[in-house]
Protein backbone atom coordinates (compact mmCIF):
# COMPACT_ATOMS: atom_id res chain seq x y z
CA UNK A 1 0.00 0.00 0.00
CA UNK A 2 1.30 3.40 -1.34
CA UNK A 3 1.34 5.69 2.18
CA UNK A 4 0.65 9.17 0.60
CA UNK A 5 -0.66 10.76 3.91
CA UNK A 6 2.23 10.95 6.64
CA UNK A 7 0.91 13.72 8.69
CA UNK A 8 -2.09 14.96 10.38
CA UNK A 9 -1.79 18.42 8.88
CA UNK A 10 -2.21 16.39 5.17
CA UNK A 11 -5.86 15.81 6.20
CA UNK A 12 -6.94 18.75 8.80
CA UNK A 13 -5.91 21.11 6.52
CA UNK A 14 -4.26 22.86 4.16
CA UNK A 15 -5.49 26.08 4.81
CA UNK A 16 -6.18 27.52 1.42
CA UNK A 17 -8.11 29.66 -0.78
CA UNK A 18 -11.15 27.85 -1.97
CA UNK A 19 -12.33 26.12 -3.97
CA UNK A 20 -11.07 22.68 -4.56
CA UNK A 21 -8.08 21.15 -2.41
CA UNK A 22 -7.39 18.77 -5.14
CA UNK A 23 -7.82 20.85 -8.49
CA UNK A 24 -7.00 24.01 -6.53
CA UNK A 25 -4.36 23.57 -3.47
CA UNK A 26 -3.17 20.20 -5.50
CA UNK A 27 -2.83 21.79 -8.59
CA UNK A 28 -0.21 24.97 -6.51
CA UNK A 29 1.55 22.04 -5.29
CA UNK A 30 2.43 20.29 -8.73
CA UNK A 31 3.21 23.74 -9.37
CA UNK A 32 5.59 24.48 -7.21
CA UNK A 33 7.66 21.20 -7.54
CA UNK A 34 7.91 22.13 -11.34
CA UNK A 35 9.32 26.13 -9.93
CA UNK A 36 11.79 23.53 -7.58
CA UNK A 37 12.49 21.41 -10.55
CA UNK A 38 13.05 24.24 -13.18
CA UNK A 39 14.97 26.61 -10.35
CA UNK A 40 14.87 29.99 -12.55
CA UNK A 41 12.71 32.31 -14.02
CA UNK A 42 10.96 30.07 -17.20
CA UNK A 43 9.77 32.59 -20.51
CA UNK A 44 7.20 29.64 -21.20
CA UNK A 45 5.04 27.53 -19.91
CA UNK A 46 2.64 24.97 -20.95
CA UNK A 47 0.15 22.81 -19.39
CA UNK A 48 -1.27 19.54 -20.52
CA UNK A 49 -4.62 18.61 -18.70
CA UNK A 50 -5.97 15.29 -18.50
CA UNK A 51 -9.72 13.68 -17.73
CA UNK A 52 -11.06 15.74 -14.22
CA UNK A 53 -8.30 18.54 -14.48
CA UNK A 54 -9.41 18.60 -18.30
CA UNK A 55 -13.02 18.81 -17.77
CA UNK A 56 -12.77 20.78 -14.95
CA UNK A 57 -9.84 23.50 -14.29
CA UNK A 58 -11.87 25.90 -15.83
CA UNK A 59 -14.42 25.87 -12.81
CA UNK A 60 -11.85 24.77 -10.36
CA UNK A 61 -9.20 28.30 -10.96
CA UNK A 62 -7.19 25.01 -11.42
CA UNK A 63 -5.61 27.51 -14.08
CA UNK A 64 -4.21 30.03 -11.92
CA UNK A 65 -3.87 27.58 -9.26
CA UNK A 66 -0.83 26.27 -11.66
CA UNK A 67 0.70 29.50 -12.51
CA UNK A 68 0.77 30.37 -8.65
CA UNK A 69 2.84 27.76 -7.79
CA UNK A 70 5.14 28.03 -10.44
CA UNK A 71 6.17 31.53 -9.34
CA UNK A 72 6.35 30.08 -5.95
CA UNK A 73 3.13 31.39 -3.91
CA UNK A 74 2.00 29.13 -1.21
CA UNK A 75 -1.90 27.79 -1.67
CA UNK A 76 -3.31 30.55 0.56
CA UNK A 77 -1.46 33.47 -0.81
CA UNK A 78 -4.04 36.08 -1.63
CA UNK A 79 -2.49 36.57 -5.16
CA UNK A 80 -3.06 33.30 -6.12
CA UNK A 81 -6.41 34.18 -8.08
CA UNK A 82 -4.36 36.82 -9.78
CA UNK A 83 -1.18 34.26 -10.83
CA UNK A 84 -1.64 34.99 -14.06
CA UNK A 85 -1.92 38.20 -15.23
CA UNK A 86 1.02 38.40 -12.12
CA UNK A 87 3.14 35.62 -14.72
CA UNK A 88 2.43 37.73 -18.08
CA UNK A 89 3.50 40.88 -16.22
CA UNK A 90 6.44 39.02 -15.90
CA UNK A 91 7.03 38.24 -19.54
CA UNK A 92 6.19 34.60 -19.16
CA UNK A 93 3.65 33.05 -21.60
CA UNK A 94 1.31 30.24 -20.24
CA UNK A 95 -0.78 27.67 -22.32
CA UNK A 96 -3.71 25.56 -21.59
CA UNK A 97 -4.33 22.34 -23.55
CA UNK A 98 -6.98 20.18 -22.78
CA UNK A 99 -5.89 16.77 -23.51
CA UNK A 100 -8.56 14.43 -24.55
CA UNK A 101 -7.23 10.77 -23.71
CA UNK A 102 -6.20 9.25 -20.57
CA UNK A 103 -3.62 10.71 -18.21
CA UNK A 104 0.17 8.88 -19.41
CA UNK A 105 0.65 8.67 -15.92
CA UNK A 106 -2.80 7.02 -15.00
CA UNK A 107 -4.53 9.21 -12.48
CA UNK A 108 -7.49 11.09 -13.22
CA UNK A 109 -6.09 14.69 -11.80
CA UNK A 110 -2.80 14.85 -13.93
CA UNK A 111 -0.97 18.08 -15.30
CA UNK A 112 2.19 17.92 -17.50
CA UNK A 113 3.90 21.26 -16.78
CA UNK A 114 6.56 21.77 -19.59
CA UNK A 115 8.69 25.12 -18.22
CA UNK A 116 11.38 26.61 -20.77
CA UNK A 117 14.00 29.57 -21.22
CA UNK A 118 16.72 30.04 -23.72
CA UNK A 119 18.82 27.74 -21.43
CA UNK A 120 16.84 25.06 -20.22
CA UNK A 121 13.31 22.56 -20.82
CA UNK A 122 12.10 20.39 -17.96
CA UNK A 123 8.94 18.54 -18.22
CA UNK A 124 7.26 17.41 -15.07
CA UNK A 125 4.13 14.77 -14.99
CA UNK A 126 2.09 15.22 -11.49
CA UNK A 127 -1.15 14.22 -10.28
CA UNK A 128 -2.75 15.50 -7.25
CA UNK A 129 -4.50 12.62 -5.34
CA UNK A 130 -7.02 14.09 -3.15
CA UNK A 131 -6.89 17.02 -0.44
CA UNK A 132 -4.47 19.09 -1.63
CA UNK A 133 -1.85 15.83 -1.50
CA UNK A 134 -0.22 15.27 -4.94
CA UNK A 135 1.93 12.46 -6.19
CA UNK A 136 5.48 13.47 -9.00
CA UNK A 137 5.57 10.58 -11.79
CA UNK A 138 7.38 11.58 -14.11
CA UNK A 139 10.81 14.07 -14.40
CA UNK A 140 12.37 15.09 -17.62
CA UNK A 141 15.55 17.44 -16.90
CA UNK A 142 18.67 17.89 -17.96
CA UNK A 143 19.04 14.86 -20.14
CA UNK A 144 17.36 12.54 -17.21
CA UNK A 145 13.92 10.98 -17.54
CA UNK A 146 12.99 10.14 -13.59
CA UNK A 147 9.88 8.20 -13.03
CA UNK A 148 9.40 8.18 -9.30
CA UNK A 149 6.64 6.24 -7.58
CA UNK A 150 4.90 9.22 -6.83
CA UNK A 151 4.73 9.94 -3.03
CA UNK A 152 6.45 12.63 -1.66
CA UNK A 153 8.85 13.68 -0.35
CA UNK A 154 11.60 13.17 -3.15
CA UNK A 155 15.04 14.38 -3.15
CA UNK A 156 16.94 14.37 -6.46
CA UNK A 157 20.97 14.86 -6.93
CA UNK A 158 23.29 15.27 -9.52
CA UNK A 159 26.55 13.99 -8.65
CA UNK A 160 29.31 10.92 -8.16
CA UNK A 161 29.48 8.14 -5.90
CA UNK A 162 31.05 9.60 -2.98
CA UNK A 163 27.66 12.21 -3.22
CA UNK A 164 25.50 9.59 -3.00
CA UNK A 165 27.70 8.22 -0.03
CA UNK A 166 27.56 11.12 1.46
CA UNK A 167 24.05 12.12 1.12
CA UNK A 168 22.77 8.58 2.53
CA UNK A 169 24.89 8.64 5.59
CA UNK A 170 23.15 12.45 6.37
CA UNK A 171 19.74 10.86 5.29
CA UNK A 172 20.35 7.81 7.24
CA UNK A 173 20.00 10.17 10.01
CA UNK A 174 16.70 11.79 9.71
CA UNK A 175 14.74 9.86 7.76
CA UNK A 176 14.47 6.39 6.08
CA UNK A 177 14.93 6.25 2.63
CA UNK A 178 11.80 4.26 1.14
CA UNK A 179 12.92 3.78 -2.40
CA UNK A 180 16.15 4.70 -4.47
CA UNK A 181 17.10 4.92 -7.95
CA UNK A 182 19.75 5.82 -10.25
CA UNK A 183 20.18 7.50 -13.54
CA UNK A 184 22.70 7.72 -15.92
CA UNK A 185 23.48 9.89 -18.97
CA UNK A 186 26.67 10.23 -21.11
CA UNK A 187 28.26 11.94 -18.80
CA UNK A 188 26.58 12.32 -15.34
CA UNK A 189 24.48 10.56 -12.97
CA UNK A 190 21.21 11.56 -10.67
CA UNK A 191 20.32 9.73 -7.82
CA UNK A 192 16.56 9.49 -6.09
CA UNK A 193 15.76 8.96 -2.89
CA UNK A 194 12.17 8.75 -1.47
CA UNK A 195 11.67 9.65 1.82
CA UNK A 196 9.63 8.45 4.46
CA UNK A 197 9.86 11.96 6.41
CA UNK A 198 9.73 15.37 5.10
CA UNK A 199 13.27 17.14 6.11
CA UNK A 200 14.02 19.83 8.28
CA UNK A 201 14.62 23.39 6.92
CA UNK A 202 18.49 22.71 8.78
CA UNK A 203 19.29 19.46 7.55
CA UNK A 204 18.19 20.20 3.94
CA UNK A 205 20.66 23.16 4.15
CA UNK A 206 23.12 21.30 5.50
CA UNK A 207 22.52 19.14 2.46
CA UNK A 208 22.74 21.77 -0.19
CA UNK A 209 25.91 23.11 1.51
CA UNK A 210 27.89 20.30 0.15
CA UNK A 211 25.50 19.33 -2.50
CA UNK A 212 24.94 22.29 -5.25
CA UNK A 213 22.44 20.20 -7.51
CA UNK A 214 20.00 19.33 -5.40
CA UNK A 215 15.76 19.19 -5.90
CA UNK A 216 13.72 18.29 -2.92
CA UNK A 217 9.85 17.98 -3.64
CA UNK B 1 1.71 4.93 11.55
CA UNK B 2 -1.21 3.38 12.19
CA UNK B 3 -2.43 1.63 9.21
CA UNK B 4 -5.45 0.48 10.27
CA UNK B 5 -8.65 1.32 12.35
CA UNK B 6 -8.40 -2.18 13.97
CA UNK B 7 -4.67 -1.28 15.17
CA UNK B 8 -5.78 2.05 16.08
CA UNK B 9 -8.75 0.94 18.51
CA UNK B 10 -6.69 -1.55 20.03
CA UNK B 11 -3.55 0.49 20.76
CA UNK B 12 -5.68 3.44 22.22
CA UNK B 13 -7.84 0.17 23.85
CA UNK B 14 -4.46 -1.43 25.49
CA UNK B 15 -2.80 1.44 26.59
CA UNK B 16 -5.78 3.14 27.50
CA UNK B 17 -4.93 6.24 25.91
CA UNK B 18 -7.70 8.64 23.35
CA UNK B 19 -7.38 8.49 19.45
CA UNK B 20 -5.76 12.30 19.57
CA UNK B 21 -3.25 11.73 22.12
CA UNK B 22 -2.09 8.67 19.73
CA UNK B 23 -2.07 10.93 16.92
CA UNK B 24 -0.33 13.59 18.66
CA UNK B 25 2.50 11.36 19.69
CA UNK B 26 2.57 9.89 16.08
CA UNK B 27 2.72 13.09 14.32
CA UNK B 28 5.60 14.59 17.01
CA UNK B 29 7.62 11.83 16.45
CA UNK B 30 6.98 11.15 12.32
CA UNK B 31 8.40 15.21 11.87
CA UNK B 32 10.67 15.73 14.63
CA UNK B 33 8.30 17.99 16.48
CA UNK B 34 7.76 19.36 19.60
CA UNK B 35 4.17 18.87 21.04
CA UNK B 36 4.14 22.88 21.21
CA UNK B 37 4.61 22.80 17.44
CA UNK B 38 1.90 20.01 16.44
CA UNK B 39 -0.40 21.76 18.67
CA UNK B 40 -0.63 25.46 17.68
CA UNK B 41 -0.81 23.91 14.14
CA UNK B 42 -3.95 22.72 15.33
CA UNK B 43 -4.56 25.71 16.54
CA UNK B 44 -4.34 27.55 13.45
CA UNK B 45 -6.47 24.90 11.68
CA UNK B 46 -9.63 25.78 13.98
CA UNK B 47 -8.97 29.35 14.01
CA UNK B 48 -9.60 29.56 10.05
CA UNK B 49 -12.77 26.83 10.49
CA UNK B 50 -14.05 28.89 12.73
CA UNK B 51 -13.43 31.72 11.29
CA UNK B 52 -15.53 30.37 8.02
CA UNK B 53 -18.28 29.40 9.85
CA UNK B 54 -18.66 32.85 11.14
CA UNK B 55 -17.83 34.21 7.81
CA UNK B 56 -20.35 32.62 5.61
CA UNK B 57 -23.49 34.25 8.48
CA UNK B 58 -22.42 37.64 8.19
CA UNK B 59 -24.54 40.16 6.65
CA UNK B 60 -26.84 38.65 3.59
CA UNK B 61 -23.29 35.77 3.72
CA UNK B 62 -21.12 35.04 0.60
CA UNK B 63 -22.19 34.48 -2.86
CA UNK B 64 -19.38 32.52 -5.13
CA UNK B 65 -19.22 34.65 -8.55
CA UNK B 66 -20.88 32.06 -10.30
CA UNK B 67 -24.28 33.20 -8.51
CA UNK B 68 -25.00 29.20 -8.31
CA UNK B 69 -24.08 28.96 -4.62
CA UNK B 70 -24.64 31.27 -1.61
CA UNK B 71 -26.83 33.09 0.89
CA UNK B 72 -28.43 29.75 2.07
CA UNK B 73 -26.52 29.88 5.43
CA UNK B 74 -27.83 32.99 6.59
CA UNK B 75 -31.38 31.45 5.10
CA UNK B 76 -30.91 28.70 7.69
CA UNK B 77 -29.73 30.67 10.59
CA UNK B 78 -33.00 33.51 10.48
CA UNK B 79 -35.11 30.13 9.76
CA UNK B 80 -33.80 28.96 13.10
CA UNK B 81 -34.35 31.59 14.91
CA UNK B 82 -37.98 31.22 14.50
CA UNK B 83 -37.77 27.86 16.49
CA UNK B 84 -39.81 25.25 14.48
CA UNK B 85 -37.55 23.24 12.76
CA UNK B 86 -38.49 19.82 12.01
CA UNK B 87 -35.39 17.95 12.95
CA UNK B 88 -34.29 20.22 15.76
CA UNK B 89 -31.84 23.30 16.38
CA UNK B 90 -28.65 20.72 17.01
CA UNK B 91 -29.08 19.26 13.78
CA UNK B 92 -30.10 22.65 11.62
CA UNK B 93 -27.46 24.33 13.28
CA UNK B 94 -24.67 21.81 12.48
CA UNK B 95 -26.74 22.10 8.66
CA UNK B 96 -25.92 25.70 9.16
CA UNK B 97 -22.48 25.48 9.61
CA UNK B 98 -21.46 23.09 6.87
CA UNK B 99 -23.41 25.35 4.47
CA UNK B 100 -21.54 28.56 5.74
CA UNK B 101 -17.98 26.92 5.12
CA UNK B 102 -18.48 25.62 2.08
CA UNK B 103 -20.54 28.39 0.59
CA UNK B 104 -17.51 30.51 1.97
CA UNK B 105 -15.26 27.62 -0.30
CA UNK B 106 -17.39 28.59 -3.21
CA UNK B 107 -16.31 32.15 -2.89
CA UNK B 108 -13.15 31.79 -2.90
CA UNK B 109 -12.69 32.47 0.96
CA UNK B 110 -10.18 31.07 3.14
CA UNK B 111 -11.06 26.97 4.52
CA UNK B 112 -9.18 24.75 6.39
CA UNK B 113 -9.89 21.19 3.79
CA UNK B 114 -10.51 18.57 6.13
CA UNK B 115 -9.72 16.25 4.18
CA UNK B 116 -10.91 18.06 1.23
CA UNK B 117 -12.51 22.04 0.05
CA UNK B 118 -15.25 19.60 -1.12
CA UNK B 119 -16.04 18.66 1.70
CA UNK B 120 -14.60 21.35 3.98
CA UNK B 121 -18.29 21.80 5.81
CA UNK B 122 -18.92 18.60 7.17
CA UNK B 123 -15.95 18.66 9.89
CA UNK B 124 -17.03 22.01 11.48
CA UNK B 125 -20.79 21.36 11.03
CA UNK B 126 -20.05 18.37 13.36
CA UNK B 127 -17.42 20.51 15.87
CA UNK B 128 -18.92 23.69 16.41
CA UNK B 129 -22.69 22.10 17.70
CA UNK B 130 -20.87 19.60 19.58
CA UNK B 131 -18.62 22.56 21.44
CA UNK B 132 -22.20 23.51 22.85
CA UNK B 133 -23.66 20.54 23.25
CA UNK B 134 -20.53 18.86 25.23
CA UNK B 135 -19.42 22.10 26.82
CA UNK B 136 -16.11 21.28 24.75
CA UNK B 137 -13.30 23.39 26.09
CA UNK B 138 -10.34 24.70 23.49
CA UNK B 139 -8.05 21.70 24.56
CA UNK B 140 -11.07 19.61 23.79
CA UNK B 141 -11.93 21.44 19.93
CA UNK B 142 -8.22 20.67 19.16
CA UNK B 143 -8.29 17.36 20.09
CA UNK B 144 -11.59 16.89 18.64
CA UNK B 145 -9.67 17.55 15.16
CA UNK B 146 -6.49 15.01 15.82
CA UNK B 147 -8.73 12.82 16.68
CA UNK B 148 -10.86 13.42 13.27
CA UNK B 149 -7.28 13.16 11.56
CA UNK B 150 -6.22 10.05 12.69
CA UNK B 151 -9.12 8.43 11.56
CA UNK B 152 -8.79 10.42 7.97
CA UNK B 153 -5.48 8.66 7.44
CA UNK B 154 -6.73 5.92 7.70
CA UNK B 155 -9.03 6.09 5.08
CA UNK B 156 -7.24 8.40 2.88
CA UNK B 157 -3.88 5.94 2.45
CA UNK B 158 -6.36 3.22 2.31
CA UNK B 159 -9.04 4.24 0.39
CA UNK B 160 -8.40 7.81 -1.05
CA UNK B 161 -10.19 11.16 -0.42
CA UNK B 162 -10.48 12.60 -4.08
CA UNK B 163 -13.73 12.59 -5.67
CA UNK B 164 -11.80 12.00 -9.02
CA UNK B 165 -10.70 8.90 -8.01
CA UNK B 166 -13.68 7.69 -5.55
CA UNK B 167 -16.67 9.50 -5.77
CA UNK B 168 -17.85 12.13 -3.36
CA UNK B 169 -17.87 9.14 -1.19
CA UNK B 170 -14.46 9.40 -0.84
CA UNK B 171 -14.79 13.11 0.28
CA UNK B 172 -18.45 14.19 2.11
CA UNK B 173 -18.16 10.13 3.01
CA UNK B 174 -14.65 10.17 4.49
CA UNK B 175 -15.06 13.69 6.21
CA UNK B 176 -18.45 12.42 7.82
CA UNK B 177 -16.75 9.61 9.51
CA UNK B 178 -14.03 11.23 10.42
CA UNK B 179 -17.09 13.73 12.28
CA UNK B 180 -18.72 10.73 13.60
CA UNK B 181 -15.41 9.07 15.00
CA UNK B 182 -14.18 12.45 16.78
CA UNK B 183 -18.03 13.34 17.67
CA UNK B 184 -17.85 9.63 20.00
CA UNK B 185 -14.31 10.29 21.34
CA UNK B 186 -15.78 14.00 22.36
CA UNK B 187 -18.40 12.49 23.81
CA UNK B 188 -16.57 9.91 26.35
CA UNK B 189 -17.09 7.06 23.92
CA UNK B 190 -14.65 4.12 23.40
CA UNK B 191 -12.11 3.94 20.14
CA UNK B 192 -14.61 0.70 19.72
CA UNK B 193 -17.66 3.20 19.34
CA UNK B 194 -15.60 5.21 17.41
CA UNK B 195 -15.04 2.61 14.86
CA UNK B 196 -18.37 1.97 14.68
CA UNK B 197 -19.91 5.22 14.39
CA UNK B 198 -16.96 5.37 11.49
CA UNK B 199 -18.37 1.98 9.99
CA UNK B 200 -21.48 3.15 9.98
CA UNK B 201 -21.57 6.85 8.64
CA UNK B 202 -19.43 5.69 5.44
CA UNK B 203 -22.21 2.51 5.03
CA UNK B 204 -24.51 5.00 4.58
CA UNK B 205 -23.26 6.94 2.45
CA UNK B 206 -21.48 4.28 0.10
CA UNK B 207 -21.59 4.73 -3.25
CA UNK B 208 -22.47 8.41 -2.92
CA UNK B 209 -20.94 10.26 -6.64
CA UNK B 210 -19.06 13.18 -7.76
CA UNK B 211 -21.45 15.17 -10.00
CA UNK B 212 -20.35 19.12 -9.74
CA UNK B 213 -22.73 21.04 -12.06
CA UNK B 214 -19.72 23.00 -14.73
CA UNK B 215 -17.26 21.23 -12.43
CA UNK B 216 -17.52 23.73 -9.93
CA UNK B 217 -17.42 23.04 -6.46
CA UNK B 218 -21.21 24.08 -5.74
CA UNK B 219 -24.05 22.14 -6.73
CA UNK B 220 -24.46 19.96 -5.49
CA UNK B 221 -20.88 20.12 -3.09
CA UNK B 222 -22.42 22.91 -1.01
CA UNK B 223 -25.53 20.62 0.49
CA UNK B 224 -23.95 17.32 -0.15
CA UNK B 225 -21.79 18.86 3.53
CA UNK B 226 -25.05 19.52 5.18
CA UNK B 227 -26.02 15.60 4.77
CA UNK B 228 -22.35 14.84 5.73
CA UNK B 229 -22.63 16.76 9.31
CA UNK B 230 -25.97 15.42 9.80
CA UNK B 231 -24.88 11.74 9.05
CA UNK B 232 -21.79 12.14 11.20
CA UNK B 233 -24.14 13.09 14.49
CA UNK B 234 -26.51 10.34 13.66
CA UNK B 235 -24.20 7.76 13.31
CA UNK B 236 -22.04 9.06 16.44
CA UNK B 237 -25.46 8.98 18.53
CA UNK B 238 -26.16 5.33 17.21
CA UNK B 239 -22.28 4.12 18.11
CA UNK B 240 -22.73 5.47 21.86
CA UNK B 241 -26.18 4.06 22.16
CA UNK B 242 -24.34 0.87 21.36
CA UNK B 243 -25.08 0.44 17.89
CA UNK B 244 -22.79 -1.58 15.85
CA UNK B 245 -22.43 -1.78 12.18
CA UNK B 246 -21.63 -5.45 11.68
CA UNK B 247 -19.11 -5.16 8.99
CA UNK B 248 -15.99 -3.82 10.40
CA UNK B 249 -14.89 -0.58 9.59
CA UNK B 250 -11.56 -1.45 8.08
CA UNK B 251 -13.91 -4.07 5.60
CA UNK B 252 -15.96 -0.76 4.72
CA UNK B 253 -13.08 1.42 3.61
CA UNK B 254 -12.37 -1.24 1.56
CA UNK B 255 -15.49 -1.90 0.02
CA UNK B 256 -15.37 1.94 -0.53
CA UNK B 257 -12.50 1.78 -2.31
CA UNK B 258 -14.00 -0.70 -4.59
CA UNK B 259 -17.18 1.41 -4.87
CA UNK B 260 -15.07 3.76 -6.03
CA UNK B 261 -12.89 2.17 -8.53
CA UNK B 262 -15.79 0.74 -10.41
CA UNK B 263 -17.71 4.06 -10.64
CA UNK B 264 -17.80 5.40 -14.26
CA UNK B 265 -15.51 8.36 -15.00
CA UNK B 266 -18.75 10.47 -15.37
CA UNK B 267 -19.36 10.48 -12.08
CA UNK B 268 -15.96 11.19 -10.47
CA UNK B 269 -15.73 14.58 -10.76
CA UNK B 270 -15.39 15.39 -14.73
CA UNK B 271 -19.22 17.21 -14.26
CA UNK B 272 -20.31 14.65 -17.00
CA UNK B 273 -23.07 12.84 -15.25
CA UNK B 274 -25.49 12.97 -12.73
CA UNK B 275 -26.83 16.30 -11.90
CA UNK B 276 -24.37 17.76 -14.03
CA UNK B 277 -25.49 15.98 -16.77
CA UNK B 278 -29.74 17.26 -16.32
CA UNK B 279 -31.11 20.02 -18.35
CA UNK B 280 -30.55 22.50 -16.09
CA UNK B 281 -26.94 21.48 -14.87
CA UNK B 282 -26.25 21.82 -19.08
CA UNK B 283 -27.81 25.35 -19.18
CA UNK B 284 -25.96 26.32 -16.18
CA UNK B 285 -22.41 25.48 -17.68
CA UNK B 286 -23.17 26.65 -20.84
CA UNK B 287 -24.51 30.60 -18.91
CA UNK B 288 -20.80 29.83 -17.16
CA UNK B 289 -18.66 28.70 -19.86
CA UNK B 290 -20.19 29.80 -23.58
CA UNK B 291 -22.13 27.42 -25.58
CA UNK B 292 -18.94 25.43 -26.95
CA UNK B 293 -18.69 23.42 -24.10
CA UNK B 294 -18.78 19.33 -23.86
CA UNK B 295 -21.43 18.49 -22.19
CA UNK B 296 -21.32 14.86 -22.10
CA UNK B 297 -19.66 11.69 -22.52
Amino acid sequence: MAVNYKSVFDIIGPVMIGPSSSHTAGAVAIGRAANRIFHDKPTNVIIHYYESFAETHKGHGTDYAIISGILGFEPDDSRVPNAIPIAEKQGIKVTFIEESEDSPIGHPNTAIIELSNEQRKVIVSGCSIGGGTIEIREIKMDGFDIKPKGPLPILLMQGHDDDHRSVSAKLATVTSVNDEATYHTADRTLYEYDLENRLKNHDLDDLAKKHSQLVYL
Amino acid sequence: MYMSIKELVAASTTTDTPVSELMIQQEMSKTSSSREEVWSAMERNLDVMEAAVKRGVEGDGVFSTTGLTGGEAVLLKKYREQGHTLSGDIMMEAVQNAISTNEVNASMGVVCATPTAGSTGTLPGVLFVIKDRLNLDHEQMVRFLFTAGAYGMVIANNAGIAGATGGCQAEVGSASAMGAAAAVEAAGGTAEQSSEALAMAISNLLGLVCDPVAGLVELPCVKRNAIGAGNALISADMALAGLTNKIPADEVIEAMDKVGKGLPKALRETGLGGLAATPTGIQMKMRIFGNTVKVGE
